[in-house]
């Protein structure tokens, strides 16, 4: 004989174990760098997250409004017994890190236009793994979306471990997002 | 009043089918056309077990993704229940074993039973009805992955600490192992913990 309420209403059932703060902006992390893997978990998390544009809702709320998206690269500091060349040589690299970042994040906020999306970057810099975490407490996120395989070429060897850590160790619901599965070739 | 029963052969629960006043409601609370009419919904797998944390996932996942407005969600949701196999939850042989089976295994459809109506509780509550549950025999790793090949989901969703008591020494990985080994984005939602 229960009555239910068409709409918006939030149900005021008390549920254990209920999470606390019933937040109605959600703030997702996307963390990102240079590979392709990344760009696909950006991808991923556009089209199955965010709604899509022109989605008509009851009451007139907009979906769109209650998401909040961060995309982060974490640059990491260049080992500086790697330089023989001196000082110049560090900050030209640096510099060129730098620009790697920008082009990095403005080619993902491109994808977030594509969406009509506003998307915070940010760039952070140190361990990707510590600095994520960090930023997931700082910032108050609701949900860290990384790829699996998100680092760059070289440290493809230690791969997994970025996802892998922050599945561990962030304080907020993790998402890892696979890359699609490769066709096989005979 | 709500019977559920267990299909042995199946190893499914069969939970009885919406009135139709439920059915009508449904249809007389959508006045605007449905957003995702004709277009196809991606499967959330969501697995829980007995514990609190995988319990809380569920209600994160329901607040997130399924609520202020379930019909308009982009997800059918899709709760699957580990029931772990009695010699596993024995965890030792001894002599004696085979007499406790069947009563360990009853105990266990018991808790599958238990899991599955606060599941479902959690879900009306929050006015999600189109759901599917299932329990599955197995180990939960194989039955979570083997779950996402048959609904094709896009995300499965995992408590951490997501096993029972008795596997809560090696809890953690259930959620690692369906991070490396699903075919699918895994979502891994972790009840925080609360600092002093």
């Amino acid at each position: 004989m229960e009555e239910t309420t068409s709409g918006g209403a939030a149900g005021m059932v008390a549920l254990p174990p209920t999470p606390p703060e019933v937040e109605k902006t959600m703030n997702l992390l996307v963390a990102i760098d240079d590979s392709d893997e990344s760009f696909h978990a950006l991808q991923w998390v556009l089209d199955k997250i965010i709604l899509k544009q022109g989605s008509v809702s009851e009451a007139g709320t907009d979906p769109r409004q209650s998401k909040v998206v961060t995309i982060v690269h974490v640059m990491e500091p260049l080992p500086r017994y790697a330089f023989p060349g001196g000082y110049a040589v560090v900050e030209s690299a640096s510099k060129a890190l730098e620009q790697n970042a920008s082009r990095i994040l403005s080619r993902a906020f491109e994808m977030c236009r594509e969406k009509s999306l506003k998307a915070k970057t940010l760039i952070l810099e140190g361990d990707p793994k510590d600095r994520i975490c960090r930023a997931v407490e700082e910032m108050n996120i609701n949900l860290l979306a990384i790829g699996s395989r998100g680092l760059g070429q070289i440290k493809r060897t230690f791969l997994g471990s970025v996802s892998d850590y922050c599945a561990h160790h962030a304080k907020c619901p993790v998402l890892v997002v696979k890359p699609p599965p490769t066709p096989k070739k005979t | 009043m709500n019977c559920v029963s267990y299909n042995q052969s199946t190893g499914i629960l069969n939970f009885p089918q919406s009135t139709s006043r439920e059915q009508n409601q449904q249809q007389t609370t959508n006045l605007v056309p449905h957003p995702f009419a004709g277009m196809e919904k991606s499967v959330m797998v969501v697995g829980i077990d007995d514990s609190e944390q995988s319990f809380y996932a569920l209600e994160w996942t329901l607040q997130h993704f399924f609520s202020p407005s379930p019909e308009n969600s982009q997800f059918k949701l899709v709760i699957v229940h580990a029931k772990p196999s009695p010699l596993t939850a024995i965890g030792f042989a001894g002599p004696g074993t085979a007499d406790v089976v069947p009563y360990v295994d009853m105990d266990l459809k018991r808790i599958a039973a238990r899991v599955l109506e606060k599941a479902k509780e959690m879900c009306t509550a929050k006015s999600v009805n189109d759901v599917t549950y299932e329990v599955v025999s197995g180990d939960a790793r194989n039955v979570l992955c083997e779950a996402v090949e048959k609904h094709h989901a896009s995300v499965l969703v995992v408590g951490s600490h997501g096993y029972g008591a008795i596997k809560r020494a090696v809890l953690g990985s259930v959620s690692d192992y369906c991070a490396h080994h699903a075919h699918c984005s895994v979502m891994i939602v972790k009840k925080p913990k609360i600092k002093h």
